[in-house]
C-alpha cells in the first residue's frame, strides 16, 4: 500500500515508548527469525493492577497493526481462551476505543491502548460481553469469578 | 513508501548492532520540537499543518488520509464531524519552518519523497509572489516574511529545467538538487540561512535570515496585533476569536473572500498556548486589552471542543452536514465518492460536480456546483496548475443516469451483480457501480483524488 504512514507512525510510537512508558508494561515490535524487526506486530505485557485480583499477573498481549493504521485501530489479542468477560474466545479484546466505528481515533497511542486494556481487566463492561464463561461468572457468581481471576494471574507470572 | 524504508533500515541497524541509545540517530542532530506541534496521527513534527474546525491540528496528508471518501469525516483527535477539507494554514507552516528549520526540512524531504512515489503532490509554497489571489499575505509594509504563493509544481519531477525553477523559488530545496547541502547540514548540525538567500529572493524578504519568530509572523489578519485565541478558517487564514465576531450568516474570510462552511471554528489551543509562552508580555497585554474592551465573559472561555453551546450552533449552521448524512439513505442522491471540491474543500462532492477538462495532473481538478456557479478562482487543493481559461464539464449524476440507463435497457435486476464485481470493500456498492458504468475517464477522476484509493481502482480496472 503506497503512501501509508503505518510504519512511520509505529517507529515514532516505538521512540516515544523507549523515552517513557508506564511501569511494569512491556511493548516491543516482533523480531523475526532472521533478526529483522517487524513493526507491524508488537508483543506486549500488561501488568495486573496493584490492589486488584489481577495483581501479580503479567498478561501477554499481541497488537496486530494493519497498513491502514492509524486510520484503523490495531487488533489486540490475549492468548486464546483468556478469561475475561470482554475478551472473545479467540483472545481478541472487545473495547470501545479499539472499535473503528465507535471510539477509535488515530490520535490514540499504543500507551493509551495498553493502559486502557489494563483498566478494562478490573472493570469489565457487562453491557458488551464477548465470552459466555467470563460473563456468566461475573454476573452470577462473584466468588467463583474472583477465584478464576486470581488463578489466571498466577498462570502469568513475571518473566523478569 | 520511502519513509518506511528508511525507518526500517534504522530499526534493522539497531537490531544488528544492538545499540540501544543510537536508535534513529538522526533524531539527535535535530532541534527538539514542542509536543504541541507533534501531529497526533504520524507522531512527527507537523508538516503543512491543517487546522480543523474543532481547532485540532494535523499534517496535510494525515488529514487527507483520515478523511472518509464516502461521507462525513471525523477529526482524528476528537472525532468531531466535518465535511470540508481545509486549506493548509500557511501561517503555521512558515512558523514551524522558522522554529525548527532542520526538522521541518527533513519533513519536507520525507513528504516529497512519498509524494514522488504516489504521484500526488501537496501544494508548494514559496516566498515569491506569483498569485494575486494570495497577495493578502503581504501587508503594506513589505516586510512581512510570510508572503507566499502556490508554486505550480505539479510536474516538477518531469524535467530538470523545472526542478531548477522550483529550486529557485522554493523555501526549502528539492532534495534531488540539494544533496550536498543536506549532507552539510547534517554534519555541522545547523541550517545555513545563506542557502535560502542565494535563491534570488527579493530584498525585502531578508529578515528570513533571522530565525527568531516575531509578532509579524503571528498577527491577526484583522487587527494586525498578536493573535489572541486564534481561530483558523477553512481557507487557512488565521484571526483572533474576537476579531471574527458573531456570525449570523456564512462566515466570510476578509482576506480571500472565501466562505467558511459551518459556524465559528474553535480556538486552536495548541497555537494559543504557543503564543502565550513565546510572547508572554505581549500576550498578557492582549488579554488586558480584550478584557477592557469587552466586559462580556465570552472571551474568558475560548470556544473549544468541549463547549456544548458551540457544538449546537455549529451543527445547526452546518448546512451540508445533513445533506451529507442523508445521501446514503437517498437512492437519488448524487454523491461523487472520493471526489472533493478544489475550491470549498467539500469532500466528497454531493450534487453537481464539474470536472476540469484541461488539468493534466493525476489528482484532477473538480468543483462542486456551488463553487462552479460562483466562479471560484481559488487554486487547487493539491498541486494543480488550474487556470481560469480551463474548461469544465459537468459530470452527470451517476446514480440517476445509471438507473435510467438500466430502466431503458431492462437491466435493473443485474445491478447488484455488477456492483459486486467492481469492488468488494466499498459498502455503497450501487454508487460505485454507477461510476463504473460511466466513461472510464470519469471513473479514474473519481478515484484519484484519494491516493489510497488509487490502488483499489487499479484493481478494478484490471478486473474489467
Amino acid at each position: 500500500m503506497s503512501g501509508g504512514i503505518a510504519r512511520g507512525r509505529l517507529a515514532e510510537e516505538r521512540k516515544s515508548w523507549r523515552k517513557n512508558h508506564p511501569h511494569g508494561f512491556v511493548a516491543k515490535p516482533e523480531t523475526q527469525p532472521d533478526g529483522t524487526v517487524n513493526l507491524m506486530v508488537w508483543h506486549c505485557t500488561i501488568p495486573g493492577k496493584l490492589g486488584t485480583d489481577w495483581e501479580g499477573g503479567y498478561f501477554p498481549l499481541t497488537l496486530n497493526f494493519s497498513e491502514d493504521y492509524p486510520s484503523k485501530p490495531p487488533k489486540c489479542k490475549f492468548p486464546q481462551g483468556f478469561f475475561h468477560p470482554n475478551v472473545y474466545p479467540s483472545g481478541t479484546v472487545c473495547l470501545s476505543i479499539l472499535n473503528e466505528d465507535s471510539g477509535w481515533r488515530p490520535a490514540i497511542t499504543v500507551k493509551q491502548i495498553l493502559v486502557g486494556i489494563q483498566d478494562l481487566l478490573d472493570q469489565p463492561n457487562p453491557a458488551d460481553p464477548a465470552q459466555t464463561e467470563g460473563y456468566h461468572l461475573f454476573i452470577q457468581d462473584a466468588a467463583e469469578y474472583k477465584k478464576r481471576v486470581r488463578q489466571q494471574a498466577k498462570q502469568y507470572p513475571s518473566l523478569v | 513508501m520511502g519513509r518506511g524504508k528508511v525507518i526500517d533500515d534504522a530499526v534493522m541497524n539497531f537490531a544488528v548492532t544492538g545499540k540501544d541509545h543510537h536508535f534513529l540517530v538522526d533524531a539527535d542532530l535535530e532541534d527538539e520540537f514542542s509536543d504541541s506541534f507533534r501531529c497526533s496521527v504520524c507522531l512527527d513534527l507537523l508538516y503543512k499543518p491543517i487546522v480543523l474546525c474543532c481547532g485540532h491540528i494535523s499534517c496535510f496528508w494525515c488529514v487527507h488520509r483520515s478523511m472518509n471518501g464516502l461521507g462525513e469525516s471525523t477529526c482524528p483527535i476528537c472525532r468531531h464531524p466535518y465535511n470540508h477539507f481545509p486549506t493548509i494554514c500557511q501561517m503555521l507552516h512558515f512558523l514551524l519552518f522558522k522554529l525548527y528549520p532542520i526538522a521541518y526540512t527533513r519533513r519536507e524531504e520525507q513528504t516529497l519523497e512519498e509524494e514522488m512515489e504516489t504521484g500526488f503532490f501537496s501544494p508548494q509554497f514559496c516566498y515569491k509572489e506569483c498569485n494575486s489571489d494570495l497577495q493578502h499575505h503581504h501587508p503594506m509594509d513589505g516586510k512581512h516574511a510570510l508572503d507566499s504563493c502556490f508554486l505550480r509544481n505539479g510536474e516538477f519531477c518531469a524535467s530538470t529545467q523545472q526542478i531548477e525553477s522550483v529550486k529557485s523559488v522554493s523555501m526549502i530545496q528539492v532534495p534531488t538538487v540539494s544533496i550536498p547541502n543536506k549532507v552539510c547540514d547534517e554534519n555541522c548540525c545547523m541550517i545555513k540561512p545563506d542557502s535560502v538567500e542565494e535563491n534570488n529572493l527579493p530584498e525585502d524578504k531578508s529578515n528570513r535570515n533571522c530565525k527568531q519568530v516575531s509578532i509579524a509572523d503571528v498577527q491577526c489578519n484583522t487587527c494586525k496585533q498578536l493573535l489572541f485565541h486564534p481561530v483558523v478558517l477553512n481557507c487557512g487564514h488565521v484571526y483572533c476569536e474576537t476579531c471574527i465576531g458573531p456570525v449570523n450568516e456564512m462566515l466570510t474570510c476578509q482576506v480571500c473572500q472565501s466562505l467558511h462552511p459551518g459556524g465559528l471554528p474553535k480556538v486552536c489551543l495548541e497555537f494559543d498556548h504557543f503564543l502565550e509562552e513565546y510572547f508572554p508580555t505581549e500576550y498578557a497585554m492582549r488579554i488586558e486589552a480584550v478584557q477592557a474592551k469587552q466586559v462580556s465573559v465570552k472571551f474568558q472561555h475560548p470556544i473549544t471542543c468541549s463547549t456544548k453551546a458551540c457544538e449546537k450552533s455549529f451543527q445547526s449552521s452546518f448546512v451540508t452536514t445533513s445533506e451529507n448524512l442523508s445521501w446514503r439513505a437517498d437512492p437519488h442522491s448524487k454523491v461523487h465518492p472520493r471526489v472533493g471540491c478544489d475550491s470549498c474543500g467539500v469532500y466528497p462532492i454531493v450534487g453537481d460536480r464539474y470536472k476540469c477538462k484541461d488539468c493534466v495532473e493525476e489528482v484532477g481538478f473538480d468543483l462542486c456546483g456551488e463553487c462552479y456557479n460562483t466562479c471560484s478562482k481559488r487554486p487547487g487543493r493539491f498541486s494543480q496548475q488550474h487556470t481560469s481559461e480551463h474548461k469544465f464539464e459537468l459530470v452527470k449524476s451517476n446514480i440517476i443516469h445509471d438507473i435510467m440507463l438500466r430502466l431503458v435497457t431492462g437491466q435493473l435486476d443485474s445491478a447488484g451483480d455488477d456492483a459486486s464485481g467492481i469492488s468488494e470493500n466499498e459498502s455503497p456498492a450501487p454508487i460505485l457501480s454507477s461510476d463504473a458504468q460511466d466513461s472510464s475517464s470519469n471513473n479514474l477522476a473519481s478515484a484519484v483524488t484519494h491516493p489510497d484509493s488509487a490502488e483499489d481502482e487499479n484493481e478494478t480496472q484490471t478486473t474489467r
